[in-house]
């Protein structure tokens, strides 16, 4: 009986999220993507990436949970289609490049029309200021400012300061994620 | 509507279909909106997507907006790892790829599986990729499809290389990079990578002769081990023979040499080839027969049914090569597989001595209703072949062919036999009658209207001129009472030649007419009164010309005005003879001349070339006494006008210029003519033979382009530009104009014997021939520089500009005689040439 139960928890336990990483082309998803899949790659060393046509998808394990990860294109020629994969969603991870500041406002703009979605309603949300290795780059506080997060109703989110290319803040991220996602069930 | 039930019904109930059978678009586009779920179930999108496949090889089509959503809801596939699905994936990929919108969506999905660790992903992932790719997307994968063509795994390499071959028409400069990578890859050891690469690297070569040039002695010296290769470089090496006939032998070595490959595909290939090329004679031959000997021996049915097939082309050509190989062939006549038994028969039928033929005959009969249409058609070829080797075996083969035609058969089939039958009958006076009595039978029960049209006709022509004419009016009448509109008006032309061409019948022909003037069809009927009207005339020449030449004009077009008119219907047309003669007799100084009546104008000849500035026509107009030379001239230069235009003349000795109209003026694109009349010789024997040699002679004005009047800039005190020759403008002033004229050299202008015959139409030369009496007719033997008998006889029909009578200018390959019957009218005597 306890095997049987035990089975079932592990059952449940084992239930894939399903998790979008969104964002302007080049702002690092990708990177974040295949640091999450081989976490043996070590802070410091570097991935290296070509420009997403299309999407990537990718199994990922965090403390025992299981996640699909597919990572999106950014290119504008791309962007249309997020919205095809936008259904099932647990967790949106948004990602910003913190130092480019010319973009920052269309990344807002797609920001926005993606929260809007109705399929995408009770998705956790997930904003990374990443590149926070550069300088130049705006602060965590800069950039919550600029996307406009302050009008977030109703939304569980939050926002880390991260440098994928460094593997730095990544894992705290995750593991707010991690926390946010078993909480909701 | 019941019968389509009942079918659906029977197939559901045989369960043949399965899962198949009766697959809906709408529902399977429903089903696969499993695609979207998480997490997969890889069993089930498995089966939707072999659904949606299936449907698709059924010809079934998607909406590009059913094609697109299918599209994306499958790319949610990818996220499973199970392989079986994602090979589906590739495929659904493949398929969807050129009627979905945005299929770019899964490049990087499928680049990273054909580089990831995946090795049953990479190939099929290439394919897939390749498929969804254009040339502006081709760049970011450049680097990935290089590599794939140089990887270490076979499938990858083919893969990458065959794909490139696809994308060669549509992005072929990219490809071309990749040429170093190919030539890595067609060292490989792997048979079909190095066929592959060998296949790219000529593709990307094709259009550059050198280059292949090149790549063949590159890869023929090498000794490539691929079978496939080396079949392609064979192929490769045949065109190059074709295209420049006079090249070195290298490649009939590299041919001869894989004649011992031991691979047989490239034997096979080899001897193929060369039995297929134009410049193979004899010597080249014998090689490839001995192995096409060797494999009809074999015990693989492809092989002697591939050797048989290329032994019989031989046989077509040369008969004596094949010779060699008649025991070998005499074997397979019983072989279980009937087309190679049809094909070994038939290659003997074309090699085989005289006196096996009622042998070969009687073994085809046995089982010559087993064999399908298109294999019965090369059996009636093989006897058509017989019939003009062995006309004395006429009788065996028109039994057999007669036998043939009552048996079931499509069109084309049946088409064969009767074009045999008729060429034997016309090849072969002793088998005419027979001949006729077996096609009687047969349109008697002829369901093609187009062949019993073509056997009426036959009917019509050759009948009259049997023993015994009367035998086939039954025949051909009953068509007029059984068959279709087509037919029937067919058989009333044949009746009007029986009627024409025999006194004793005209009568019954007549009676017979006036019934078919009852048809419910407006052409029959209108043949039938026109074909009475006719006949009633009771007059020789008329008949001769209304009804028997009409065969030669073609079936059915009755001329113009002939019902209505009472007199002789040769005046109701104005002939191009009769414009001519009043276009000339327009011209007053011309009227003047004592001519007569003409008697001939020829064809327009051109003295000048096509390009030329000034564009020069010469007619011949032949007269009693004189001939009227005829010169149109036209300017093609917009910036000048020609005056004064003459054509001056070397009169050869015997001939006299009568007088000369030149043409005043010439303007630009407007023709103009000049005419110089010139008596001809007494003697006739001259008369026949002159040649002019012709200048043009004018001057020169520059004008506006636009008016086509002189330049106002050159006033008359001024300047004129006269040219001398085409390169080279002179500038001469006015006062010395008139002693400046231009030469032009013209062609030479030939009057020849041609020019005094005239071309009749003779419907029945024979008739024609009898009726001229012996006191016209002359023979004469002449000795002509002519290699066969086809160039002596065009060369004479169009030397002599006369008409073949009885289609007797074609002449039968194969034969040393041939009689060209020509009609002629002439002016000063008859000639008549046979040859
Ligand atoms: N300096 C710096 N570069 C980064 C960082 N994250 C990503 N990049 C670089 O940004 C470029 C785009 O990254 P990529 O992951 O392909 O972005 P994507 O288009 O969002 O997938 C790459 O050259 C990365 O190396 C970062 O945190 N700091
Ligand atoms: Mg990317």
């Amino acid at each position: 009986m306890g095997g049987l139960l035990s089975y079932f928890k592990s059952l449940f336990g084992s239930r894939e999220m399903r998790i979008l990483i969104l964002g302007l082309d080049g702002a690092g998803k990708t990177t974040i993507l295949y640091r999450q899949v081989s976490p043996e790659i070590l802070v410091g060393e570097v991935v290296t990436t070509i420009p997403t046509i299309g999407f990537n998808v990718e199994q990922v394990t965090y403390k025992n949970l299981k996640f699909q990860v597919w990572d999106l294109g950014g290119q504008t020629s791309i962007r249309p289609y997020w919205r095809c994969y936008y259904s099932n969603t647990d967790a949106v991870i948004y990602v910003v490049d913190s130092a480019d500041r010319d973009r920052i406002g269309i990344s807002k703009q797609e920001l926005v029309s993606m929260l809007e979605e109705e399929e995408l309603r009770g998705a956790v949300l997930v904003v990374l200021a990443n590149k926070q290795d550069l300088s130049g780059a705006m602060s965590v506080a800069e950039v919550h400012q600029a996307l406009g997060l302050d009008a977030l109703r109703a939304r569980t989110f939050q926002i880390f300061k991260t440098s994928a290319t460094k593997g730095e803040g990544l894992d705290t991220a995750m593991e707010w994620l991690a926390n946010a996602l078993t909480n909701k069930k | 509507m019941n019968s389509m039930k009942r079918d659906k019904k029977d197939e559901e109930e045989g369960g043949g279909g399965g899962l198949f059978s009766s697959l809906d678009k709408t529902t399977v586009l429903q089903e696969a909106r499993l695609f979207n779920e998480t997490p997969v179930n890889p069993r089930k999108c498995t089966q939707i997507l072999t659904k949606i496949l299936y449907l698709l090889m059924q010809g079934e089509e998607l909406g590009t907006r059913e094609a697109t959503d299918t599209f994306f809801a499958m790319t949610k596939l990818f996220q499973s790892k199970d392989i079986v699905l994602r090979r589906m994936v590739y495929l659904g990929i493949k398929e969807l790829s050129t009627v979905a919108e945005d299929v770019i969506i899964v490049t990087s999905s499928l680049t990273k599986d054909m580089t990831g660790k995946e090795d049953l992903y990479r190939a099929a992932a290439i394919r897939a990729l390749c498929s969804i790719t254009d040339s502006s997307m081709l760049q970011s994968i450049e680097r990935y499809m290089k590599q794939a063509i140089v990887d270490k795994s076979p499938s990858v390499s083919s893969a990458g290389l065959v794909s490139s071959l696809h994308l060669m028409a549509s992005s072929g400069e990219i490809i071309r990079r990749w040429v170093n990578e190919a030539q890595e890859a067609a060292n490989s050891d792997n048979m079909l990578v190095q066929y592959h690469a060998i296949g790219l690297l000529y593709a990307v070569r094709k259009t550059d002769r050198l280059a292949v040039i090149k790549l063949v002695s590159k890869y023929t010296s090498l000794a490539v081990r691929s079978p496939f290769a080396t079949c392609m470089l064979i192929r490769i090496a045949c065109r190059l023979m074709e295209d420049d006939p006079d090249n070195d032998s290298t490649y009939q070595d590299f041919l001869e040499s894989c004649l011992r490959h031991k691979s047989e595909m490239v034997i096979y290939e080899a001897a193929h080839a060369i039995v297929n090329l134009k410049r193979t004679g004899a010597r080249e031959l014998s090689p490839a027969v001995s192995v096409l000997q060797l494999f009809c021996s074999s015990p693989k049915a492809t092989l002697r049914f591939a050797a048989v097939r290329t032994l019989n082309k031989v046989a077509m050509r040369q008969p004596t090569a094949v010779t060699a190989c008649n025991l070998d062939l005499e074997n397979l006549i019983s072989d279980s597989n009937r087309s190679v038994a049809t094909l070994a028969i038939t290659t003997l039928l074309k090699t085989g001595a005289e006196s096996s033929i009622d042998r070969l005959m009687k073994q085809i009969a046995s089982f010559v209703s087993e064999i399908s249409d298109e294999f019965k058609v090369v059996v009636v070829q093989a006897i058509r072949a017989l019939c003009v080797k062995f006309p004395r075996k006429h009788g065996v083969l028109m039994t057999f062919l007669s036998s043939l035609l009552r048996e079931e058969g499509g069109l084309d089939y049946k088409a064969a036999i009767a074009d045999t039958l008729i060429t034997i009958i016309e090849e072969n006076p002793e088998a005419k009658e027979t001949g006729l009595a077996h096609l009687c039978e047969f349109i008697e029960d002829c369901e093609h209207t187009a062949l019993a049209v073509r056997i009426l006709h036959l009917l019509g022509k050759e009948g009259p001129r049997t023993n015994k004419p009367s035998r086939y009016i039954r025949f051909i009448y009953n068509r007029v009472i059984l068959e279709n509109a087509c037919v029937r008006a067919a058989a009333v032309s044949a009746l009007a030649r029986f009627g024409a061409l025999v006194d004793e019948l005209t009568t019954n022909i007549l009676v017979l007419l006036c019934r078919c003037e009852m048809d419910s069809d407006d052409e029959v009927r209108d043949r039938a009164a026109y074909y009475r009207c006719i006949l009633e005339n009771q007059d020789r020449s008329l008949s001769s010309h209304f009804i028997l030449n009409e065969f030669q004009e073609g079936e059915g077009e009755p001329r113009e005005g002939m019902l209505m008119t009472e007199k002789k219907p040769s005046a109701v047309t104005k002939t191009r003879q009769e414009t001519l003669a009043q276009q000339l007799l327009n011209i007053p100084a011309l009227a003047a001349l004592p001519l007569g009546q003409l008697f001939k104008s020829s064809m327009p000849t051109d003295l000048t070339e096509s390009e030329t500035e000034y564009v020069v026509q010469c007619i011949k107009h032949v007269f009693p006494q004189h001939v009227v030379l005829q010169f149109e001239c036209r300017n093609t230069l917009p910036d000048q006008l020609l005056e004064n235009v003459r054509i001056s003349l070397e009169i050869p000795a015997g001939f006299e210029l009568v007088s000369e109209i030149p043409c005043p003026r010439l303007e630009y694109n407007t023709p103009g003519n000049v005419y110089s009349c010139i008596r001809l010789p007494d003697d006739p024997q001259l008369a026949m033979e002159g040649t002019f040699e012709a200048t043009m002679k004018f001057v020169v004005k520059d004008c506006d382009p636009n008016t086509g009047l002189p330049d106002s800039d050159y006033g008359y005190d001024d300047e004129y530009i006269v040219r001398n020759d085409p390169e080279v403008y002179f500038l001469f002033p006015l006062r010395f104009l008139e002693y400046f004229w231009f030469y032009l050299q013209l062609e030479e202008v030939e009057v020849a014997t041609g020019d005094f015959l005239v071309k009749v139409i003779e419907g029945d030369f024979q008739s024609a021939w009898d009726g001229l009496g012996e006191e016209n007719q002359v023979t004469e033997t002449f000795e002509l520089p002519y290699k066969s008998l086809e160039e002596a006889v065009t060369k004479i029909v169009k030397f002599l500009s006369l008409h073949p009578s009885e289609r007797s200018d074609r002449v039968q390959a194969g034969k040393t005689t041939h009689t060209l019957y020509l009609s002629v009218a002439s002016l000063r005597f008859l000639l008549t040439s046979f040859l």
